[in-house]
């Protein structure tokens, strides 16, 4: 259905972001306050107007805003599409990202420039608005950039911190080489498809290699936007930003977009079943390596970032196997908790005076009620243990995984028949393993920093954060609980009210079925039973080590695993091999460019050269001109009869 | 036609040249001021002979201007101005030898600022 309010959601966090940007250095903090929370409010509002109104009828609401461009046969449309899938992600960003600001409000209230803070938090709300509902991709390429700007922004935010700063132009400079990628997969959809629209290119049937090399292109975007291996390094250090913004963006929405770019274009993405395949790989072996990485950080935000790349892994499994709305539910149901995990990050961050190592933490139960319950119901529903929303999100990719049949795709290829039918409970295998470890992090970060005793310094106390600051922690920690409504099995739910809040049921008929066919019909129990013993499994080796022992334990696991913890602690040496593969060729080659190109050849030939050689030929001119009336008689004589020479002996 | 006999033109440019480059030269290589204004007059003569020989010859049998004495009214008027400019130039040799207590043009280099 057409309707013309749609650009209201990108429009109102927009216009909070220029009045913050602009004005808001000389408006009343509590008026900026007013403004930028209000946006973002109004926004959600309208989001959950237009979600309401969906039904069976309505699939969508759509609206062009404006033409934008056209060149050739290329026209682009300002358009937002608003459907199920996009108009729940909506609702979580604005909604998630309303929490956020409001959890700002106290976190960065005595930081001088908040104004620009809250700015480019607004900038950043309406930069992922037009990224999830733009109706074509280069639209979606806007938001994709906006949120990047915003992101690196707020990276370094704090940028007299030369290390804060360095991290911010990392995760630019990484971001940018997937978006090479990303690019260059648009123009291959234009030029095959001829069309840069989502409801067009979701409705072409491409070849196979076309569908390959474009969905390829967009999946390196897709690593480089939502942090997978080889593309994963910045996530880790955006840690440097301010902590709700490593929440919002480092953890709820931003880097998910990856997953929702892919979900978008599904119909796309099951016709290149081997990009499927490359997808769910990725997305097990970044669960994997990150999820390892994870259990050796002190740092309480990197082991939250860690974690996040292992989850978005998970993500990118379920969108890999051809249940997209596996990947999208897990999507959604992590924005919950790890937003809240991020802000209860920030809060015990916020009670130590800035401390972010665990070894420096432990015992902040008692000090800190409020955030410890929070964090523990996060913890409970990362970890996938029963009952909380990650627990049943998480398994139904594992499920999927196990029983897909996206990669058993047949006269595909030229020499026949390919079924990948290992792939699928390999990355099972893989990601039950994550998961273990998913849970033994995790519930180390909990013991090491709640249980046990205060470890950090004498003239550092301890305190709970204000109410404006733990009343988001208690909502998204009661998202993250209810969120499971999302993600019960549908079969669970069959003919009871709770069926159309089941996101399975909720999105039939937005995504693409894959080639090979829907898993069949399998009982969801013997996976829950085996998902229970893997978590709980991580529980207790977790509770043996860190709430018996303390740090004891963590040294005896260093002791035992010498070699392991201590390159999983240096996260792998992976920077330092790009350091050494990438970085430093690039760098060695940028420097003789500029020696030979911009030194040599620009400043030497051009920018100092001509001047020397005007300087040189007024040099010799000046010589002519030395005040002696006959010496310039005598020249003006002898060019006198030079011109007589040419034109009346020659030229006659 | 024999060069030397032909009552033509010719023999008065050739000596109206060579006066001139006679006095071209004086300008250009003698040093006395003095000499350069003389060799000045001996150019401007050269000029006159110029102007003479056409007269006394036209290349334009029947000119609008008249036969013969254009040329001659020119020569007048260059005989008139060549007597101001020799007043003119003696007397910013007087000034310049007042100051200079010379007449060497060589020294006279103060033109090129």
């Amino acid at each position: 259905m057409e309707v013309s309010w749609l650009h209201l959601l990108p429009l109102l966090p927009l216009l909070g972001a220029v009045t913050c940007g602009l004005v808001g250095k000389w408006l009343p903090k509590g008026w900026l306050y007013a403004v930028a929370l209000l946006a973002v409010l109004l926004s959600f509002m309208v989001g959950l107007r237009a979600f309401f109104g969906l039904d069976e009828t309505t699939q969508l609401f759509h609206q062009t805003a404006f033409h934008w461009f056209s060149a050739g046969s290329l026209r682009v449309d300002m358009g937002f599409t608003f459907d199920r899938l996009s108009g729940a992600l909506t609702l979580v960003v604005t909604g998630v990202g309303f929490l956020i600001h409001v959890y700002s409000v106290g976190y960065i209230d005595e930081d001088p420039a908040y104004w620009r803070y809250f700015a480019y938090l607004n900038l950043f709300i309406a930069a992922m608005l037009t990224l999830i509902l733009g109706d074509n991709l280069v639209a979606m390429f806007v938001g994709w950039e906006g949120v990047g700007l915003c992101s690196y922004l707020l990276i370094g935010f704090w940028f007299t911190d030369e290390q804060k700063a360095y991290a911010g132009r990392k995760a630019f400079v990484v971001n940018r080489i997937g978006d090479a990628g990303f690019l260059i997969g648009i123009f291959i959809l234009f030029t095959q498809i001829g069309s840069v629209a989502f409801s067009q290119i979701n409705a072409t049937v491409v070849p196979l290699s076309v569908a390959s090399l474009a969905t390829l292109c967009l999946f390196i975007g897709a690593t480089g936007k939502s942090a997978q291996i080889p593309l994963y390094i910045w996530l880790p250090d955006a840690m440097a930003g301010p902590t709700p913004v490593s929440a919002l963006i480092h953890a709820a929405t931003m880097v998910t977009a990856g997953v929702y770019m892919v979900a978008r274009l599904s119909p796309l993405y099951v016709m290149a079943p081997g990009i499927l395949a490359v997808v769910a790989s990725v997305g097990a072996l970044t669960a994997l390596v990150s999820a390892l990485i994870a259990t050796s950080q002190n740092d309480i935000k990197k082991v939250l970032a860690y974690s996040t790349v292992s989850q978005l892994g998970y993500m990118f499994i379920g969108v890999g196997v051809g249940a997209f709305f596996a990947g999208t539910q897990h999507l959604i149901t992590h924005a919950f908790f790890k937003a809240c995990l991020f802000l209860c990050a920030g809060a015990v961050m916020h009670g130590l005076h800035g401390e972010q190592d665990m070894v420096r933490m432990g015992g902040l139960r008692k000090y800190m009620p409020s955030t410890r319950t929070t964090f523990l119901i996060a913890t409970v529903a990362i970890t996938g243990i029963l009952p909380f929303s990650g627990f049943f999100s998480k398994d139904e990719i594992l499920a999927q995984a196990l029983h897909t049949k996206a990669f058993s795709f047949l006269t595909l290829t030229p020499r026949g028949n390919v079924h990948l039918t290992w792939l699928g409970p390999l990355i099972y295998l893989i990601g039950s393993f994550s998961a273990f470890l998913t849970s033994f992090y995790m519930w180390r970060c909990y013991f090491l920093t709640f249980s046990g005793e205060y470890r950090g310094p004498e003239d550092v106390h301890p305190h709970e954060s204000p109410a404006v600051m733990t009343v988001p922690l208690w909502i998204l920690s009661g998202l993250a609980v209810i969120g499971l409504v999302l993600a019960l099995p549908p079969s669970w739910v069959h003919g009871s009210f709770l069926e159309r809040w089941s996101w399975e049921h909720f999105t039939e008929g937005v995504f693409a079925r894959p080639r090979g066919g829907a898993p069949e019909e399998f009982s969801a129990l013997p996976g829950f039973a085996i998902a229970l013993l893997v978590g709980w499994a991580g529980w207790a080796c977790s509770y043996a080590l860190f709430f018996k022992r303390g740090l004891a334990g963590d040294a005896l696991l260093s002791e035992k695993l010498r070699g392991v913890r201590v390159a999983l602690a240096n996260k792998l040496y992976v920077d330092e091999f790009y350091g050494r593969a990438v970085v430093r060729p690039l760098w060695a080659l940028a420097h003789g460019a500029w020696r030979v190109i911009d030194a040599t050849i620009i400043d030497g030939l051009f920018v100092n050269g001509i001047p020397a050689l005007v300087a040189w030929v007024g040099a010799m001119a000046r010589r002519f001109q030395n005040g002696d009336v006959q010496r310039y008689a005598a020249v003006t004589a002898l060019g006198v009869a030079a011109l007589l020479y040419v034109f009346l002996v020659r030229g006659g | 036609m024999d060069f030397f006999h032909a009552h033509q033109a010719q023999h008065y440019l050739v000596l109206a040249a060579l006066l001139f480059a006679l006095g071209a030269a004086g300008v250009v290589l003698r040093r006395n001021a003095i000499i350069v204004l003389m060799s000045i007059e001996l150019m401007l003569n050269a000029v006159n002979l110029t102007f003479l020989a056409f007269s006394r010859f036209p290349l334009v049998p029947n000119s609008p201007m008249g036969t013969f004495l254009s040329g001659h009214a020119a020569v007048f008027f260059v005989i008139a101005t060549a007597a101001a400019e020799a007043a003119v130039g003696l007397a910013i040799v007087l000034a310049v030898f007042r100051t200079r207590i010379s007449v060497n043009v060589d020294e006279f280099d103060t033109l090129k600022l």
